[in-house]
């Protein structure tokens, strides 16, 4: 039935919406769906949060069909207060984009051997691979359809080793051969804590080194891995073991990323109480665990693929120097993923929309990305204070009366004096505007219009502000 | 555009600015005559290379800077405090950004990323703790460690011993501290004195630049007391150097004549 060639083996992947930004307390909050399809299957593997992917046949068979086993992880999820979308087909990549069919409430099931009819209409664009998808549009490829149908030897001459991959993605295979037999080397690598390491930080730390020596294991063979296994065990021996996506394109950062989260998670588990007899690296009667130490930490590269190496930009990319990224991984132990970000300059006409802030070890692109004309965008000198939350205020004029401005622009005063809550009047000694902005009228949920002025005050203070719906906001200060 | 020269009327001191559009301007002063359009350094002024290297004493600050800092740069292992946030702190570090350092922001979760760009930051090599907590001392010490420059606004004010021990890691690890507000022990202290809005007048206009004076004093080879007039921003979100006289009505770009 399915092809002997990389035969794509059926696969469930279990999508949260919610989860399209991965923070650290999203991944922890993820741990208790990731526990929940456990037991439906023991070898979950997280691609990263909010997306997880069981082997489908040995379940499927157990729960009655796949529709059944989809149907009943659907509805222990919705248990938990989350929503979630499954996708069934052959292979990873396609039970991927099956998730992410909206079909609120049903699992959506592509048939053994019917992939490549299920993937064609997609766009090139879910591969995800942002070359190829900028230039097999400009070539007239539009769907994976028409991707899959040129010869795979051209696909691979034209495009190299991504093409190549891609190209098997789009028929529906899996998108490596896999090494059939195990290598005989042992490629894992581990650390044993003596005493156990109560903490997190200092496995996290571990983790960097230990991916290290993996890493270069593996190239020393020339192999990559598909998945790696974290294998953390307790002092009193007690297991947590979780796969995660590899595909040899994750850092060792990185890697010592997905340990934290395993670990957050674990602990979130622990603190949440003891009574949850559904986690299942927990000890059946143990009490007195939460003082229990790591005593050691092993990485396990798990389906080795050959390396067809991965070649870093040029240009354009900062290399992140080892000692800041040891310093930032460390406050980001401290205070949370989340809490150590890179700014990001993104196109916008507000001076809050044009900065993205992207947690350190992510990649992102800018929702709207920067280079483009934006009228009506704020001239520079940008304010060097840009409040995450425009601060209410009061404006009025020399009698003391609010001061409003018209459909039209037109104000209903010079504006005299300005107060932000709380804070003292202060009288406006200059001031320009009102620029009206209207952002995005086609659509409800985000359309805009506001007023835009700038005010100096009498200390020598600039502000910006706007008027929206008749309130005044501070949305920027220019010292 | 003809070059503009403006004799101040200080003593001691001939300023020289170079009127280009929207470029940088350069040179300054140090006793006697200077020739329009030159660009002068100070002989006894370190000069800040181009990259920032291990080795180096001082970090490089912007040309417009170099005169307010004892050794023209940062000195490695100082705190500089600038007595509160404003792009002030942002143009004290983006000389040693641009040039390659690192630099990490704590406590400002309301940071223009915009004008720090503009005024010469590498967003790519900037790192944002917007709110380090209680622990923030401890927060502040690990980013030293990576990181060259470390801009800080203190959630609370800093006890004695918190704060000797922070500028003791300041000092072992050869970083800099800039701080958004006060700090006792700081080497170097500069705060803005005066400060004019160019380009806006009452219902017209707009903000095109602001002029202020500049005033560092501190510790040592610092305790003489300082002053300069910039533009910060200027005209494109950079700093440059403001003449001595002359109203904030003539912002740099539209300056005709001399």
């Amino acid at each position: 039935m399915t092809p002997a060639d990389g035969a794509a083996p059926r696969v469930l992947v279990v999508w949260c919406p919610a989860w399209e930004r991965g923070t650290e307390t999203d991944a922890r909050a993820f741990e208790q769906v990731v526990t929940l399809v456990e037991g439906f299957s023991s070898r979950v593997e997280v691609l990263r949060p909010g997306v997880c992917a069981i082997g489908a046949r040995g379940p499927a068979r157990y729960f009655g069909g796949e529709e059944a086993l989809a149907k009943k992880i659907i509805d222990a999820v919705a248990g938990l207060g989350m929503a979630c979308q499954v996708g069934v087909a052959d292979g990873l990549f396609a039970a991927q984009l099956a998730a992410r069919t909206p079909w609120p409430g049903r699992a959506v099931i592509v048939a053994p051997g019917a992939t490549s009819a299920f993937l064609a209409p997609h766009p090139v664009a879910s591969l995800g691979h942002p070359e190829l998808v900028g230039l097999l549009p400009r070539l007239g490829l539009q769907t994976l359809g028409e991707f899959a149908a040129l010869p795979a030897a051209e696909a691979a001459s034209r495009f190299g080793s991504a093409g190549a991959l891609a190209h098997r993605l789009a028929r529906g295979l899996d998108p490596r051969p896999l090494i059939p037999r195990p290598p005989t080397v042992d490629l894992s690598a581990s650390v044993v804590f003596d005493p156990p390491a109560e903490q997190a930080e200092p496995v996290v730390f571990a983790a960097k080194a230990l991916a290290e020596r993996m890493h270069a294991n593996l190239a020393a063979r020339g192999l990559a891995c598909v998945r790696v296994q974290v294998q953390v065990i307790c002092a009193d021996g007690q297991e947590i073991t979780r796969w995660w996506r590899h595909d040899g394109l994750l850092s060792s950062l990185a890697v010592a990323e997905r340990v934290r989260w395993q670990l957050a998670g674990w602990r979130a588990a622990q603190d949440a109480g003891g009574r949850s007899a559904t986690a299942p690296y927990r000890l059946s009667g143990g009490g007195e665990i939460q003082d229990n130490g790591i005593a050691l930490l092993r990485l396990v590269p798990d389906q080795l693929v050959r390396a067809t190496g991965r070649q870093l930009a040029l240009w354009g990319e900062t290399a992140i120097d080892d000692r800041v990224a040891r310093a930032a991984l460390r406050v980001q132990a401290m205070l949370g993923h989340g809490s150590v970000t890179r700014p990001l300059l993104a196109g916008g006409r507000s001076p809050a929309g044009q900065v993205t802030l992207v947690p350190f070890g992510d990649a992102a692109d800018p929702l709207f990305p920067t280079g483009r004309p934006w009228p009506g965008r704020l001239p520079v000198p940008a304010p060097a204070t840009v409040y995450p939350a425009p601060r209410p205020a009061r404006v009025t004029d020399e009698s003391g009366a609010a001061v409003t401005v018209t459909g039209r622009a037109l104000i209903s005063a010079p504006p005299a004096w300005l107060s932000a809550r709380g804070e003292p009047w202060l009288a406006i000694t200059s001031w320009a505007g009102p620029w009206p902005v209207t952002e995005r009228w086609w659509r409800p949920g985000s359309s805009r219009r506001q007023a835009r002025f700038q005010l100096v005050a009498e200390d020598g203070s600039a502000w910006l502000a706007v008027v929206q719906d008749g309130q005044w906001l501070i949305e920027a200060s220019y010292d | 555009m003809a070059p503009a020269a403006r004799m101040a009327p200080a003593a001691r001191m001939a300023r020289v600015t170079e009127a280009s559009p929207g470029g940088r301007r350069d040179g300054i002063l140090s006793g006697g005559a200077v020739q329009p359009g030159d660009v002068v350094q100070s002989s006894d002024a370190v000069r800040p290379g181009d990259v920032v290297r291990p080795g180096d004493v001082v970090l490089p600050v912007l040309p417009a800077l170099r005169k307010l800092l004892p050794g023209g740069g940062l000195y490695r292992g100082s705190v500089v405090a600038t007595g509160g946030w404003s792009l002030l702190c942002l143009a004290l570090v983006a000389g040693a950004s641009a040039a390659g350092a690192w630099c990490a922001v704590i406590g400002l979760p309301y940071l223009g990323v915009v004008a720090a760009a503009d005024v010469g930051l590498d967003p790519d090599r900037v790192l944002l703790i917007a709110d380090p907590g209680p622990g923030w001392p401890q927060v502040v010490a690990s980013l030293l460690d990576g990181c060259e420059l470390v801009l800080l606004r203190p959630p609370d004010r800093p006890s004695a011993s918190v704060r000797r021990r922070l500028e003791a890691t300041v000092r072992g690890l050869g970083g800099v501290l800039v701080v958004a507000g006060d700090w006792d022990g700081a080497q170097t202290r500069l705060l803005v004195a005066d400060q004019e809005w160019a380009g806006i007048g009452a219902g017209h206009g707009r903000l095109r630049a602001r002029r202020v004076q500049v005033m560092a004093d501190g510790r040592g080879a610092a305790a003489r007391l300082r002053a300069r007039w910039l533009w910060l921003p200027g005209p494109d979100g950079s700093v440059t150097i403001a003449d001595e006289i002359g109203a904030a009505r003539s912002w740099p770009g539209t300056r005709s004549t001399g």
